[in-house]
């Protein structure tokens, strides 16, 4: 019910908002064409009770639909709003190669007749904006990039936040002080994922450090096994990573049931049924919260295919677009509890603390609105250690998705 | 952990890597013997992975996960025989075409089984003896039957390559089918058998994935293996032994690129490596006595009809 009430309320005050950035001289009103603009998307709003408007959003996808991560993660999305809005047809192509993009988009506008194209790989950000100058009218949204034009916007959901928790896990639990990180591509949003959990790590234990081993693939659960397992023989003890497969919970998870215990997150999707003695915590993702926000929007007119020059989603655990956990639901399997309890540490400002309760803490400060907390606050070093960002100072949203360099406390080269 | 031990691990953790390549090599060596290339490797692969996935949840039993995944390969491997040997399809598109079903397939097959741990798992089993041997031990005995079976494999397919009545016509099949016909080999027969036997090898590589390495279906889960064993089987001259050479080499250098990572070396350009070497053998394999003598089958992709003999 509540829900109910909110969302036109916040979609009445996005509208003006929206009116108000992108055609700021339309607002005083002035005779000429923004007027007309304006009474068009009112009337729109007024039709929708009334008339069985239909929407067709179309997906297309990098990966195969059951990676067990990115992918299989925003095809749960599509799902989601599929059943919710009535109105709403959906369709969508898996394992589209980067540079084959503008052909699926042409079948799908052309012959599938798609209202809004979703695409969802960095790579496909110029085959999209290619396709959203060619066909003018339709709505296109990519989602992790930079580039938009009138009719295409930009969404992403990020684990930054979440990461940080879960370094602050495995600073706690780590014997060796050795941690390891399964990296697929060296991009922004990966250094960035590694930096804020070798932040979370070193916040709980300062000597403790990252080593970092670069696959150079999305997807490929062999080689995912073999950095892991170089990793463990060089006496890493907890494992973190950036692949869609759950290979390193189940290597972590071998190595455990061996005697050798190995502690791990999860990536993406719950991926805790595979390592229930080993996966700690994790990181899951809500793409339907975006996509039912962008699709309310087109179809109430809110969102028309001249306004979305500066429509940027950055959906974060502010904007419940991420949660912390193995599973939805369970921010941390209960059986690293105790463990997590046992391990204090003094903070400056909350005093002697469980690693757990401050877990808890940490997630309250990065849910509340006004975002107490940021893992990227300063003072941070890199691996030079030159002071990258001045004390009490935050990262801004640009620098987060620019990033390329590494905190103090990660190993390993950057790939350039 | 001291250097030696580092390089010990990494020997040791070569070895599983690379069972899956040598199943995959040692069949597609056979049917290229033959004088049929199939490229449906890569199908073949991730349809006996997804099937030995499906049983191991429906039984519990990985013994029949395996055997079903064999024989799901081997009736791939049929198919392209059907269509090489009797319909005389080319031999390229019939098998891009049988990859490209099995990757569909196997998606389909495959849909129920995503984000669910496997039942049963293949477990490693030392032998006793064998494994207290210090430094080859731990490398070699110390890992799930699987990897025993195909290391077996090995001098039992060089044995009957070489030293065999059917190697003799498996080889000649492949060389020159005419002059085996009017031997008295039923060239037919033998190109059936030994394609369908690449696919049941196939098939087996395929299931080493879900059953021991990556436990769990995931939706292209070969993620290209089946193409190595493509490059693998060139480099290796069509040659068991050097099959196992090949794909401990591809495994190995697989298993390198993580180790080295730390020193600076950059993985990319180790991963070209295995290719590299591929490249260098064909190139020294193109001169028609060169090729001769590496064994290249000389009716390799050419289809045999008795009557244009």
């Amino acid at each position: 019910m509540y829900k109910r009430i909110l969302l036109p309320t916040v979609l009445i005050l996005i509208a003006a908002l929206a009116l108000a950035a992108c055609q700021p001289t339309a607002t005083p009103a002035p005779p000429g064409v923004q007027t007309v603009e304006v009474t068009r998307i009112v009337e729109v709003v007024k039709e929708v009770p009334v008339a069985e408007k239909k929407l067709k959003a179309c997906f297309i996808y990098v990966g195969p639909i059951g990676d067990i991560g990115w992918t299989h993660a925003h095809d749960q999305g599509r799902k989601i709003v599929d059943e919710q809005f009535p109105w709403l047809e959906t369709a969508y192509a898996e394992s589209v190669p980067e540079a084959d993009v503008e052909r699926f988009l042409d079948r799908f506008i052309v012959e599938e007749k798609c209202d809004v194209v979703f695409t969802t790989s960095f790579g496909f950000m110029d085959g999209t904006l290619a396709a959203a100058q060619k066909y003018p009218d339709k709505i296109f949204f990519h989602c992790s990039g930079y580039k938009r034009a009138p009719n295409m916007g930009t969404y992403m959901a990020d684990f930054y936040q979440v990461y940080y928790l879960n370094g602050l896990m495995a600073g706690a639990l780590t014997k060796s002080g050795k941690i390891g990180y399964v990296a697929a591509h060296p991009i922004p949003e990966v250094v960035r994922h590694i930096n804020a959990f070798a932040l979370g790590v070193r916040e709980v234990n300062p000597n403790a450090t990252v080593d970092v081993r670069w696959i150079f693939s999305w997807y490929d659960p062999a080689k995912a096994r073999q950095a892991a397992e170089a990793m463990i023989a060089e006496g890493v003890d907890v494992l973190a990573f950036t692949e869609d497969s759950p290979t390193v919970v189940q290597v972590a998870e071998e190595y455990t049931n061996k005697g050798q215990p190995v502690y791990s997150f999860g990536h993406y999707s719950p991926m805790a049924q595979f390592g229930p003695n080993s996966m700690v915590s994790g990181q899951l993702v809500h793409w339907e919260r975006i996509y039912e926000d962008i699709l309310m929007k087109v179809y109430l007119g809110i969102y028309t295919p001249k306004n979305l020059e500066n429509v940027d989603y950055w959906y974060i655990l502010g904007q419940k677009g991420v949660e912390l956990g193995g599973d939805f639901g369970v921010p941390i399997n209960p059986k690293f509890e105790a463990p997590l309890k046992a391990v204090k540490v003094t903070d400056p400002l909350l005093g002697e603390i469980s690693v757990y309760d401050l877990v808890f803490k940490r997630l309250e400060q990065m849910t509340d609105p006004a975002v107490l907390f940021d893992p990227f606050t300063g003072p941070i070093k890199d691996q030079q250690g030159q002071e990258r960002v001045k004390p009490g100072q935050r990262l801004s949203l640009y620098e987060l998705t620019t990033i390329d360099w590494f905190v103090e406390g990660v190993i390993g080269e950057l790939p350039r | 952990m001291t250097i030696w031990d580092q390089i010990l691990s990494a020997l040791r953790a070569a070895v599983p890597a690379a069972a899956p390549l040598l199943y995959g090599t040692l069949g597609e060596v056979t049917a290229e013997r033959s004088g049929v290339v199939n490229l449906g490797m890569e199908g073949m692969m991730l349809m006996g992975a997804v099937v030995a996935f499906a049983v191991t949840q429906a039984t519990g039993n990985v013994w029949l996960a395996l055997l079903a995944a064999a024989l799901i390969g081997a009736l791939m491997g049929l198919i392209h025989a059907f269509a090489t040997i009797s319909l005389r399809v080319n031999q390229v598109v019939a098998g891009l075409a049988l990859t490209m079903i099995g990757t569909g397939i196997s998606g389909i097959m495959g849909k129920r089984f995503i984000g669910m741990p496997p039942r049963v798992q293949l477990k490693p089993v030392p032998i006793p003896i064998l494994s207290d041997i210090p430094v080859i031990g731990p490398i070699l005995f110390n890992h799930d039957v699987l990897v025993y079976i195909a290391l077996l494999m090995v001098p039992l397919m060089w044995f009957l390559f070489y030293k065999t009545r059917w190697g003799v016509s498996l080889r000649s099949v492949g060389e020159d089918p005419a002059t085996a016909d009017a031997m008295g080999v039923n060239v037919f027969r033998v190109r059936y058998l030994a394609v369908t036997f690449g696919g049941l090898m196939a098939g087996i590589g395929g299931a080493y994935l879900p059953i021991v390495y990556t436990p769990a279906w995931i939706e292209g889960m070969t993620a290209g293996a089946g193409w190595i064993v493509i490059a693998l089987t060139i480099f290796s001259m069509w040659d068991p032994a050097r099959a196992l050479l090949g794909a401990y080499l591809f495994g190995g250098v697989r298993i390198l690129q993580y180790r080295l990572q730390k020193l600076g070396v950059s993985p990319p350009l180790l991963n070209t490596l295995p290719f590299v070497f591929t490249i260098l053998v064909l190139l020294i394999s193109a001169g028609e006595t060169m090729r001769k003598r590496l064994g290249a089958p000389a009716a390799l992709m050419k289809p045999y009809a008795r009557e244009e003999r």
